[in-house]
């Protein structure tokens, strides 16, 4: 049951990941240096304005979207064409960037959003279960499915996957690469920084949390498939159960190498996801 | 190569193999550190920057080669020399057995996995009792940095030396090829699957050489140090910023990159790592091949050539 709910969170994560890497086939090594940037964003929104960190999820979202958005534009587009190595360093260097900015303004010290309704639990059958995780898990899975009927229906959306198909082809279409770069960047950004506040919710943010989000976002990407934000909620709640699993039957030290066991497997036996298409 | 490019290497290494006899202790302290990174980095040059095979794993043969020399040191009572060996045995089976599937996949899906590698050995490590599981071993000191630092410097020359023949041998070629277009290099008849290996096996080799002069020189191992996630980036950002796939890049890039986080982390602490990571993102837009290539280019150098490499990668 902990598995599940922890799983939506990761799908959440690991959701702007995949979008980025899909489409712009740039692995992203900051985005666990922006989801603790969304983190300590609703944390601030909470502590000094006293805004629910749920309902100052949307504000959340659009400052990462526009500082997103702005990277892209102003910084990874100069770089996109290079080999994919420079990228890489690029979103390397952007993360010891954010992380050392968040050690200097905020401390190194551990926070978590702390809302009044925190204790609460409620009975899911015969499991008890918080409150707020099951909140968490929620919003969740709406931002994930969201995010599917979006990039299915919108035009924005179709514009995205069309990019992701053929840049040239979707050029000839009228799609304007920049912009749509940047629109997509500042799309996984801002997911990254829900899924902040989400991790803020019900765990502890500190500066140095970004490289192991980044390397879980990085397993659920490659277990679910680039190619559908459902994938990624498959691998989501996949991790999450065999993590938790492995905690309670094998042992805690064990939890780390059990998922990027499987992560090394997948990668060896299907090298583009256990859902993804071949190509 | 040059007579007069010739002359100025060896004055260099002469110029550094004396150091321990006019340099303070701390000097000579910080330039073990620089050197071996500057090995590692040099290792990474062999699969990353020649083979194209971006390897983000290569911290753990520099882990096998520390445990190898500690295991061999502390549980089994056997000489240093020994040790080595047995570093260098453990890192090329590996090598092996992981290379050989793993190897298969191309760009990042090599990277990840090689990532995720290294942090599955920190943690098997650190459950096995021969290893010390998590409390780690503790070597018999040996106080004598001059020797390390002879030994490191040793440890450089001859991995530099190597790459150098690499660079003039069938089997060098062979890996450049696969870089550029690992098909047409297999059509025209490199045998990739072995080419591949070995070259992750050699640079394995000098990455546990490099761990295990670091496990006895700090005479203290435990799975986090020793299996270091950050040292992978380290090397990896050394040998690009220095120029990856050239001879001389890579250390040059790890001994200039050393002594500007040294200086900084002396100076100024709290803005240290911000700087670093700042330094990190202008290399890449400004100067994508490297500071050997700047360098390379000597005088004719000018503001036309940093704006010529953001005009040939932006969107």
């Amino acid at each position: 049951m902990n598995g599940i709910l922890q799983g939506g969170l990761y799908a959440v994560m690991a959701l702007g990941m995949a979008l980025v890497w899909g489409v712009l086939n740039i692995v992203n090594l900051a985005h666990g240096a922006f989801i603790m940037l969304g983190g300590y964003l609703s944390w601030c929104l909470f502590t000094y304005l006293h805004i629910d960190p749920f309902l100052g999820l949307p504000l959340t979202f659009i400052i990462m979207f526009m500082l997103g958005y702005a990277l892209q534009r102003g910084l990874i587009n100069l770089v996109i064409r290079a080999p994919m190595f420079n990228t890489l360093l690029l979103t390397f260097g952007l993360q010891v960037v954010l992380t050392y900015l968040a050690q200097l303004v905020f401390s190194a010290d551990f926070r978590t959003i702390n809302p009044p309704y925190a204790g609460n639990s409620v009975a899911v059958g015969s499991v008890v279960v918080p409150e707020v995780r099951l909140a968490v898990f929620c919003v969740a899975i709406i931002l994930t499915v969201g995010m599917w009927q979006f990039l299915l229906h919108t035009r924005l959306g179709r514009a995205i996957r069309a990019t992701a198909q053929n840049l040239t082809a979707a050029r000839l279409y009228g799609v304007e690469p920049r912009h749509l770069y940047a629109m997509t960047y500042g799309l996984g950004i801002a997911l990254a920084g829900a899924a902040g506040t989400l991790h803020g919710i019900v765990s502890q943010i500190h500066p140095y949390v970004g490289a192991s989000l980044t390397a879980k976002s990085f397993a659920i990407s490659i277990i679910g498939g680039l190619d559908n934000p459902l994938g990624v909620l498959v691998g989501g709640l996949f991790l999450g159960i065999v993590e938790s699993l492995t905690t309670v039957y094998i042992g805690q030290t064990y939890a780390d190498v059990a998922s990027f066991g499987i992560l090394v497997l997948v990668l060896i036996v299907r090298p583009r996801g256990l859902l993804g298409r071949a190509k | 190569m040059k007579p007069r490019n010739m002359g100025l290497i060896l004055a260099a290494l002469v110029l550094l193999a004396g150091l321990p006899w006019y340099g303070s202790d701390l000097l000579i302290q910080f330039g073990i550190n620089a050197l071996l990174l500057a090995v590692l980095a040099q290792g990474w040059n062999i699969i990353g920057g020649y083979t194209g095979y971006a390897s983000f794993g290569n911290s753990v043969f520099y882990g096998l080669g520390s445990y190898g020399v500690a295991i061999a040191m502390v549980q089994w009572h056997l000489p240093f020399g020994i040790g080595m060996g047995f570093g260098v045995v453990l890192a090329v089976v590996f090598a092996v057995l992981i290379g050989v599937p793993v190897l298969r996949l191309k760009g990042h899906y090599f990277a990840i996995a090689t990532l995720a590698l290294a942090a599955v050995m920190t943690a098997i490590v650190s459950n096995v009792g021969l290893a010390g599981q998590n409390i780690g071993l503790v070597l018999p000191p040996l106080n004598d940095d001059r020797l390390f630092y002879e030994l490191s410097l040793g440890l450089l020359t001859i991995t530099t030396l190597t790459i150098w023949a690499l660079t003039h041998s069938r089997f060098g070629f062979g890996l450049i090829a696969i870089r550029e277009n690992e098909e047409g290099a297999a059509v025209m008849g490199v045998n990739t699957t072995l080419y591949k290996v070995t070259a992750f096996a050699l640079s394995g080799i000098f990455s546990a050489l490099a761990g295990g002069i670091h496990a006895y020189w700090i005479t203290f191992l435990d799975p986090d140090s020793a299996f270091d996630l950050t040292l992978n980036v380290k090397m990896i950002i050394m040998a690009v910023f220095g120029g990856p796939g050239t001879v001389f890049g890579p250390i040059v890039g790890a001994l200039s990159l050393s002594a500007v986080s040294e200086f900084l982390s002396s100076e100024v602490t709290s803005i240290a790592g911000l700087f670093f990571g700042v330094v990190i993102v202008a290399a890449v837009v400004l100067m994508p091949r490297g500071l050997a290539d700047l360098l390379r280019r000597g005088r004719k150098m000018g503001w036309g050539y940093f704006a010529e490499n953001i005009r040939r990668h932006r969107l």
